[in-house]
């Protein structure tokens, strides 16, 4: 019997899936996803929706912040880029929203990239404060550019359609957030396969050793900085069409934050753990709720003090995952995987 | 070695499955009950009045019940903190409709509101909150929304009516100091139109949100020589700015729309609060009108004072009672209770009274605001005294 | 005239309670390379303790803001041990995020026990105005100045000539170096999270009499941070300088411009600062090219 996994061949070794349970668990999951809408009711459905969403904005923090190894505190800002972007190409010119998807995540590459020139000479704590900087800059000038954003007032976004279909609807709109959310991470899983892909990894580690071995720090540092906008501009675009209505309110710092926290519990540096972060965060509070609605009205005092419990709730878990397992979820997940792989004879 | 993997792929699998599931815990329909469902702001950026709001509307809904609800059928409430984040609205939203089949809405905010502006309209929930915004009024943008409180264009045009009447020169100067946001600016495009065609003028001042000090921007109200500042913000800022103005020693008159308009405001702002006059749609506790009596009355009954709950109680409390009304009115015609039959009774609803709570309410089919008149009042050894009866704009 | 001499010292003023909030942030950057994104948070607990012991046990308020500085003490030493001292060598994300959640998790802990309405401060500081020309200056905003100026010195007496805080500076420099000279790397990471609470408290205690107790004294935490860039984050005299810049430059825009610009002006001086001269005006400069 085996004692392990053993590869034999280098295409085995760098194959995705590279054992025959890895390829059924992929199945099964293809599966699920193929079947649950229509099971699922409207508000799973909008569960489901928003975890795709999440997931898409938090593979493009991972790649910048995660692989790359460049903090951003400005996520919500790049999220609204996308978001107003969609929302008034389809509204002001009538473009096909299906169009101002892929337009949207272009311009926000392109700002994103702009803000990345402070990495160029700034790291670590310096290069985040930087990006709060951005985060502010970006949503003073949405609330204030009128004659473009409409300002404060909420922008509305045509009905999206699809050969006559009103795409918007919860179930409809899984589809198009599960196709953009596959691509993502196809997309992603295979950018870490490429030369690119290796030397973000390579500036995370030690800048001036990639340096050195011939990566082109200024050259990749603003193109993880464009490809990790591009999603979130995609995620931003998506919510626009998804719900009819861009305001800036959804995207302040607190998504930013919001999506730190993500990738930070689901697994820093996986394409993965984003998506099982953004699982985790969207689940942990909706039961929550549940289970207060439950057992509040059981113990009494409870009630009045819960919406604080929930509130503290997502400090703690950042807290306690980052002091317990930095490398979050997809880090237990692993581990869960490799004491069942030789269980019972693990040690 | 094969059949332990599939086990613990099972395991996996289920709990995933269990998870989605949770959120999923289907209770018992039950054919009695009429539900709505409700998002509150308790922990979020404006839980210090969401929180009486919301309190405001849950003891409505307990009193209620305990009279016997509403044509002889329990309410059936579905509420939870969405933290003032728009994304926890939407799901909440999303799961009281879909899943527990409510009938009607009690939202709050602005962001909300207009983010859930359209899916109330393709779900046909009528949608009340806190947010009385005047886009919101036109029952051609927002086919579902209902404003109870007067719009804050017309609290705004209303301080303006008063300026005008009160100005030494006739045709005054108004500042208007305004949260940088949907809800501050709401008011003042309108305010500004209007001032325009009675010979008065407004300028626009927005308030930095966390500002320790607001003497910079009242430089600039010094600088237009304005008469009369109107505050569209809340308490705390609102407080702020009073004791600047107080301070400063400028002899322009503060008043404030219905967000600073309430008890807090007194309080954080002492002394410079005298003499501040505020506009509320809604009857202080203190005003002692016969709607309040049976709110007092419930009050006292679970040991709280209504005057310490204040006017955000008595206004969540109100909201909550227009719904159930036009819920009562659908019931006595015998109809089913859905979204588009409340709608139908609110659009007929003309001259409800709420025992002087607020003005009677009229809501019709081509405007959703049904609430055009308010009182101002003014604050007098630290008490909000009525300055007028209930007065609405030309 | 009149009015450019009233934003002078309406910015001055106002310079002084972000120096203030700005001198806890630099001391926890100079003793542990950690950017505390609770500041906010700790002035939150501090105003709210003092609340709570003044105005609902009903201890005279002397005593009260010394108590309240013994717990804000207890506290900085519990963050310190529980949640930082945890996280020592990880990389300077989790740092961050720590600190955030730590925010949070404060904020929930104080509304819990608080409520989330605001309340007026048993104001203590007369509430009474110091006229200069046509300009006023309230009587708390010179409190504020008077404990930025005395925490100045005793700051700047501090690292120079006290044991403890040639320790810090030292441990600042070069860990391993300290480490190695029997410095106690622990216990100097613990006195600087201890004074740093002690002078959020003292700063929220000022800023609630300002504005009363509730969750706007917390928001001033994330409003200092282009003043510790421009004044450099391991600097002192920095912060002071650097509240002073950020006050006026917001009493400026928000008098003669408005639109609410004088909230992103700050900001655009950050990022200017950072790609212009990253250390800031009295930040050390380490050196090291990306």
């Amino acid at each position: 019997m085996e004692s392990g996994v053993f590869h034999t061949t280098y295409a085995s070794d760098m194959a995705l899936r590279r054992t025959p349970l890895m390829r059924l668990r992929l199945i099964v999951v293809v599966v699920f996803l193929l079947v649950f809408p229509f099971v699922a009711n409207g508000y799973q459905l909008t569960l489901a929706n928003q975890i795709g969403i999440y997931a898409i904005g938090a593979i493009g923090l991972n790649i910048l912040t995660g692989f790359t190894g460049q903090i951003s505190l400005g996520q919500g800002a790049f999220m609204a880029v996308g978001a107003y972007s969609s929302g008034l190409l389809a509204a002001r010119m009538g473009m096909p929203w299906w169009l101002t998807i892929p337009v949207a995540c272009t311009v926000t590459a392109a700002v994103g990239a702009v803000f990345g020139i402070p990495s160029l000479r700034l790291k670590g704590l310096y290069l985040a404060i930087a990006t709060l900087a951005a985060q502010q800059i970006i949503q003073w000038l949405i609330t204030n550019w009128r004659g473009l954003t409409g300002g404060v007032e909420a922008l509305v976004v045509p009905t999206p359609e699809l050969f006559g279909l009103r795409m918007s609807t919860n179930f409809r709109f899984y589809w198009v957030v599960l196709f953009f959310a596959t691509l993502t991470t196809i997309f992603a899983v295979n950018l870490f396969r490429t030369k690119i892909g290796r030397a973000f990894i390579a500036i995370r580690d030690q800048d001036i050793a990639a340096e050195v071995m011939g990566v082109d720090i200024f050259r990749y540092k603003l193109l993880a900085f464009a490809t990790s906008s591009f999603f979130v501009g995609l995620s931003g675009a998506l919510v626009a069409q998804w719900r009819g209505i861009v305001n800036y309110e959804r995207f302040t710092i607190e998504t930013s934050i919001f999506f730190l926290a993500v990738i930070i519990i689901g697994g820093l540096g996986s394409v993965a753990g984003s998506i099982y972060g953004a699982i985790f965060m969207t689940l942990l509070p909706a039961i929550l709720t549940n289970l207060g609605g439950a057992v509040g009205g059981s113990i009494p005092g409870l009630a009045g003090i819960l919406p604080f419990i929930q509130q503290g709730v997502f400090g703690l878990t950042i807290v306690l995952f980052l002091i317990f397992e930095p490398e979050g979820i997809a880090k237990i997940w692993k581990n869960v995987k490799d004491y069942f792989r030789l269980w019972p004879f693990s040690y | 070695m094969l059949a332990r993997r599939w086990l613990s792929m099972v395991l996996v699998l289920g709990s995933v499955l269990l998870l989605i599931g949770c959120g999923g815990a289907e209770p018992e329909a039950s054919e009695e009950t009429i539900k709505i469902g409700a998002v509150y702001d308790l922990t979020g950026a404006t839980a210090d009045v969401g929180t009486p709001y919301a309190d405001g509307i849950r003891d409505y809904v307990r009193w209620l019940n305990g009279q016997g609800g509403v044509g002889g059928r329990q309410i059936e409430l579905f509420g939870a903190d969405y933290a003032y984040t728009v994304d926890q609205a939407e799901q909440l939203y999303s799961q009281y409709v879909s899943q527990e089949g409510v009938v009607a809405f009690q939202g709050w905010g602005t962001g909300d509101t207009e983010a859930l502006r359209g899916r109330v309209a393709e779900d046909e929930i009528p949608y009340m909150s806190a947010s009385y915004s005047a886009g919101m009024q036109s029952p051609d943008d927002a086919p579902y929304n209902f404003l109870v409180g007067t719009t804050y264009s017309d609290q705004f045009r209303i301080a303006i009516d008063y300026a005008i009447e009160n100005s030494a020169s006739g045709s005054p100067t108004i500042a208007l100091l305004h949260h940088d946001s949907p809800f501050g600016q709401s008011p003042l495009e309108d305010g500004r139109a209007y001032a325009e065609s009675h010979g008065a003028e407004v300028i626009g001042i927005s308030m930095p949100g966390g500002a320790t000090d607001y003497t910079a921007e009242l430089t600039q109200v010094q600088g237009a020589g304005a008469e009369f500042i109107v505050i569209q913000n809340v308490s705390s800022p609102a407080a702020t700015l009073v004791k600047d103005v107080d301070r400063l020693g400028m002899d322009s008159q503060v008043i404030c729309l219905n967000w600073c308009t309430d008890e807090l405001f007194v309080s954080l702002a002492g002394g410079a609060a005298e003499g501040v006059i505020g506009a509320s749609p809604f009857a202080f506790p203190s005003s002692g009108v016969a709607g309040l009596e049976e709110i007092r009355e419930y009050a006292e009954s679970q040991n709280k004072n209504l005057d310490e709950l204040g006017v955000h109680y008595v206004q969540g409390w109100t909201t909550m009672a227009v719904m159930t009304e036009a819920i009562s009115r659908v019931l006595d015609a015998g109809d089913e209770v859905t979204g588009p039959n409340i709608r139908a009774q609110l659009e007929q609803m003309s001259g409800f009274e709420t025992g002087g709570i607020t003005s009677p309410l009229t809501f019709t089919s081509d405007d959703h605001a049904g609430n055009k008149a308010l009182v101002l009042y003014q604050v007098q050894d630290g008490l909000w005294v009525p300055l007028t009866d209930y007065v609405s704009a030309e | 005239m009149d009015k450019f001499l009233q934003l002078t010292l309406t910015g001055l003023t106002n310079g002084a309670i972000f120096s203030l909030v700005a001198l806890g942030f630099v001391l926890i950057y100079k003793a542990s390379d950690v950017i505390n994104f609770a500041q906010g948070d700790f002035l939150l607990v501090g105003a709210y303790v003092t609340f709570g012991l003044v105005a609902q046990v009903g201890i005279p308020w002397p005593l009260g803001v010394l108590l309240t500085m013994v717990i804000a003490v207890i506290l900085g030493l519990a963050v310190e041990r529980f949640v930082l001292r945890p996280l020592i060598g990880e990389p300077i994300i989790s740092v961050i995020m720590v600190t955030i959640g730590l925010a949070s998790l404060l904020q929930a802990m104080v509304n819990g026990i608080w409520g989330t309405t605001g309340r007026p401060f048993p104001g203590f500081i007369p509430d009474q105005t110091l006229r200069i020309g046509s300009a006023v200056i309230p009587a708390d905003r010179l409190v504020a100045i008077a404990l930025a100026a005395i925490l100045l010195i005793i700051f700047t007496l501090f690292f120079r000539y006290s044991r403890h805080g040639i320790a810090m500076r030292a441990t600042a420099d070069d860990q391993q170096a300290a480490l190695s000279m029997g410095i106690s790397v622990k216990s100097v990471f613990a006195l600087a999270w201890s004074i740093a609470a002690v002078t959020a408290a003292l700063a929220g205690v000022l800023v609630a009499n300002i504005v009363g107790v509730s969750g706007v004294v917390s928001s001033i935490g994330l409003r200092v941070f282009p003043v510790v860039i421009l004044g450099g984050l391991d600097s002192v005299p920095g912060a002071i300088v650097g509240g002073v810049v950020i006050g006026l430059l917001e009493a400026y825009t928000g008098g003669y411009v408005g639109g609410g610009l004088q909230q992103v002006i700050p900001f655009i001086v950050l990022i200017l600062i950072l790609m212009v001269k990253p250390y800031g005006l009295f930040g050390e400069e380490r050196i090291e090219r990306v």
